[in-house]
């Protein structure tokens, strides 16, 4: 280890600095009469009182400043390289509630660099849970990792159900957790700060030099977005952080070689894709944004409908895109799956791992490790474990080479056949689904398929994204609404936990800030509790993100578990409220939210008063501004 | 009452569910109890948490279109008829109300007040935001991928 380079000048002794002249200025602070017992002493001995120096008037009035340069500063700590590696892997931002193991790191976050506190920008959290699930919201919507940035043992369990979430969500989360051995506070620091976490991370390293800790934190960006993807975690020594990094220099970046199908594979496909009659594409999550363009191109060169799970996640298929749908018959004669289980052959990428399948050697050896390779339970005979995204360009590539002017044809004949039965079926649910929403539309409290319904027409023309859960609202986006993007809906709790919705929508809304995007939040009361400082940190950050309140003041699903139970034992359901509702006294959002800093307006119960609040927050959120609606909502 | 009736009871009300909605030729039964207080006890017990605050929610009740409203009687014998033994998994079904917990006249009451229940929302062409999704997704033909 390298030492920080210290003041190698001769100090002096306490008796020496009394003998010298450094003790008038000290006798000079004293008030006119007032003579130190030095003073006192024999005239030989009585130092000379001289006036003040120009430098001792300076620090006497406040007006030093420090030497633009002195051997005690350092000049190149090692955290400004961890820095230069986040940006180098264009890491957006580090959430983080700040702690005493990493004020290295962030001090050189918010200085280092032309362009400081910039890819990445430090985000305030005011809560650990809410920074996770920040960089969690926001890989949902890119596909790429951001870093939650947490301190020691304190930190990591107050973060630890949003690693959690994370993980059951195959989500790359970078979290980086400040150690600092030496701590005043020995209840902050453990050997092995990880193993909070590690039953539910996907890979972990506590790297031991400077240059040790460079690489991790590549491996670990590696590791995030390789599937399966997955919250991981990289432990940074204080002493690290402040060393001087002398010579050291960032590690070339080498990107992760993500395995698709094989060649062989991918001619086979292709050739019972173009051979089908009647093919059809499952289509599931895909990793990225790029994903989602191929999915696209290979329906469009082979002609096949498809099933798509954008009404239930981030990263699939276009809703509305003309291939989308049941197509004219459901006589599938060949079916592939992507990310999703089909009749015939599925391509499906490995599944995260428990802690007893996990590879743990060396973990307190700060050695950059690799899992094992990933085991995955096969869904069907011919299902493939391999990356589906990594697979379509091999795909794409391979219907290219085998495609003949005869079977253009056909696809573009069953092409439009399929866009116009789509059309037709999308046209009788969407029917459906308004005549539904009708239903107790002037009702109060304000029934939720009215809330989506309402923010259509305020929506439909701009860039947007549902960033909260809707399982508990109704879902009335799925028919409402038109999912034609990648981060459209964003999906449920991955751990069907609370506590997610308004830290994911305020990453979301994190992606969505410089990106002319808008988040809407609809959130259920019982979920906002948990972490309502996220409101906060979307007013510090002026983050765009619409917040309405499904305000039904229950946590409902359990008060119906607990009616039921009571039911069983026939002992009447008039008390199931206890423990299980928001009464005596009701929340004020609105209040809350004035709190943080955030506008609002509500409790809003009479319907008529709703399209205009929307109105207004959709306005407010365009122009940067987060904004909270409480509104008294139907239990369901 | 045995068991057999009322399962057979039940499933006739259940069968009038399935033929309710628009059928305006079944006559309900009478209504004899006190819609006022049951009111209060639709709130104390919890009812609108399926049911809704003026009977649509995830079971609609308005506008006499469940099988289980059809009569009093059938009414009754639903509540007295849903207790599973002791289930281990959580419900969100309906629960059990045995006259220990809920008398016949509570019953009755409840009944009165959901008989007031009726939902009359405009039209669709009336209500703009409706009319706009039905008008985007009738004006598409599919935009493809943006």
């Amino acid at each position: 280890m390298q030492k920080t380079p210290k003041d190698t000048k001769p100090k002096l002794s306490r008796r020496e600095f009394l003998g010298t002249g450094a003790a008038a200025g000290a006798a000079s602070l004293l008030p006119a009469g007032q003579v130190s017992s030095a003073a006192e002493s024999t005239a030989a001995e009585r130092p000379v009182l001289a006036a003040p120096s120009a430098a001792q008037m300076a620090r006497e009035t406040g007006a030093a400043r420090p030497p633009a340069k002195i051997d005690r500063i350092v000049h190149k700590p090692v955290s400004d390289l961890m820095v230069q590696v986040l940006r180098d892997l264009q890491i957006e931002f580090v959430a983080s509630n700040p702690g005493s193991s990493f004020e290295g790191l962030q001090e050189s976050i918010i200085n280092y660099g032309e362009t400081p506190n910039v890819m990445p920008e430090f985000i305030s959290a005011l809560h650990e849970e809410s920074a996770v699930d920040m960089a969690h919201g926001y890989a949902r919507c890119e596909g790429k990792p951001i870093c939650a940035l947490i301190q020691g043992t304190i930190g990591l369990q107050h973060a630890a159900m949003a690693i959690y979430q994370a993980f059951c969500g195959q989500a790359p989360v970078i979290i980086l957790v400040g150690r600092d051995d030496k701590h005043f506070l020995q209840a902050h620091t453990a050997d092995d700060v990880a193993a909070i976490v590690r039953p539910y991370t996907k890979w972990d390293a506590h790297p031991k030099t400077p240059a040790e800790t460079l690489s991790a934190i590549q491996e670990a960006y590696r590791q995030s977005v390789t599937p399966p993807c997955g919250p991981v975690v990289v432990v940074l020594d204080s002493e690290i952080q402040k060393e001087d990094a002398g010579t050291l220099a960032v590690p070339e970046f080498v990107p992760p070689a993500i395995a698709g199908i094989s060649q062989r594979q991918a001619e086979s496909i292709a050739a019972s894709l173009l051979k089908a009659r009647n093919p059809r594409l499952h289509v599931g999550r895909l990793r990225t944004p790029e994903g989602i363009k191929l999915a696209v191109r290979l329906a469009e060169e082979v002609g096949a409908s498809v099933d798509t799970r954008a009404t239930s996640g981030p990263m699939s298929f276009p809703q509305r895109h003309p291939l989308a749908g049941p197509g004219d018959n459901d006589d599938y004669d060949f079916e592939l799956g992507l990310e999703r289980p089909a009749t015939h052959v599925s391509i499906v990428g490995p599944g995260l791992r428990t802690l007893d399948d996990r590879d743990i050697t060396g973990v307190n050896l700060g050695v950059v490790r690799t899992p094992r390779t990933a085991q995955h339970k096969p869904a069907g005979q011919n299902d493939i474990v391999a990356d589906a995204e990594a697979s379509l360009s091999l795909l794409i590539d391979a219907v290219h080479r085998q495609r003949t002017a005869s079977n253009a044809q056909v696809v573009r004949s069953r092409t439009q056949r399929y866009a116009n039965a789509n059309h037709e079926a999308r046209v009788a649910l969407v029917e459906e689904a308004v005549e539904a929403a009708r239903a107790g539309w002037e009702a109060s409290p304000i029934s939720l398929a009215r809330i989506y319904a309402e923010l259509w027409p305020l929506i439909r023309e701009l860039d947007w994204c549902l960033a909260s859960p809707s399982i508990f609202s109704g879902r009335h986006h799925v028919n409402l609404w038109n999912h034609d993007k990648p981060y459209s809906y964003l999906g449920s709790h991955p751990a069907s936990a609370l506590g997610y919705g308004l830290g994911a929508s305020a990453g979301a809304a994190l992606a969505a800030r410089d990106r002319n995007r808008i988040v809407l939040n609809i959130q259920g009361d019982g979920d906002f509790n948990y972490t309502p400082g996220a409101m906060w940190t979307a007013a510090h950050h002026k983050l765009p993100m619409l917040t309405i309140m499904h305000n039904n003041r229950a946590w409902h699903m359990e008060l119906m578990y607990l009616q039921y139970t009571a039911g069983v034992r026939g002992r009447g359901t008039d008390r199931a409220h206890i423990g299980t509702t928001f009464r005596d006294p009701y929340i004020d959002y609105a209040k809350l939210a004035a709190g943080y800093g955030v506008q609002g307006e509500g409790p809003i119960s009479d319907p008529e008063l709703l399209g205009p609040a929307l109105a207004r927050g959709v306005a407010a959120v365009q122009n940067g501004e987060p904004y909270l609606i409480d509104v008294l909502t139907q239990p369901r | 009452m045995n068991s057999r009736k009322i399962h057979a009871l039940v499933t006739l009300a259940l069968g009038m569910a399935t033929i309710m909605p628009g059928n305006a030729q079944v006559q309900f039964g009478p209504i004899t109890g006190d819609a006022e207080n049951g009111k209060k006890l639709y709130y104390e017990q919890g009812c609108y948490g399926c049911h809704g605050y003026q009977g649509i929610g995830r079971k609609n009740l308005a506008n006499d279109v469940s099988g289980i409203m059809f009569s009093e009687e059938v009414f009754l014998i639903y509540l007295r008829a849903r207790a599973d033994l002791n289930p281990m998994l959580p419900s969100q079904d309906m629960p059990h109300y045995p006259e220990s917990s809920l008398s016949d006249e509570q019953a009755k009451d409840i009944y009165a007040y959901i008989r007031t229940f009726k939902d009359t929302p405009p039209p669709v062409d009336e209500i703009p935001s409706l009319q706009t999704i039905l008008d985007d997704v009738a004006n598409e033909k599919g935009e493809g991928s943006k």
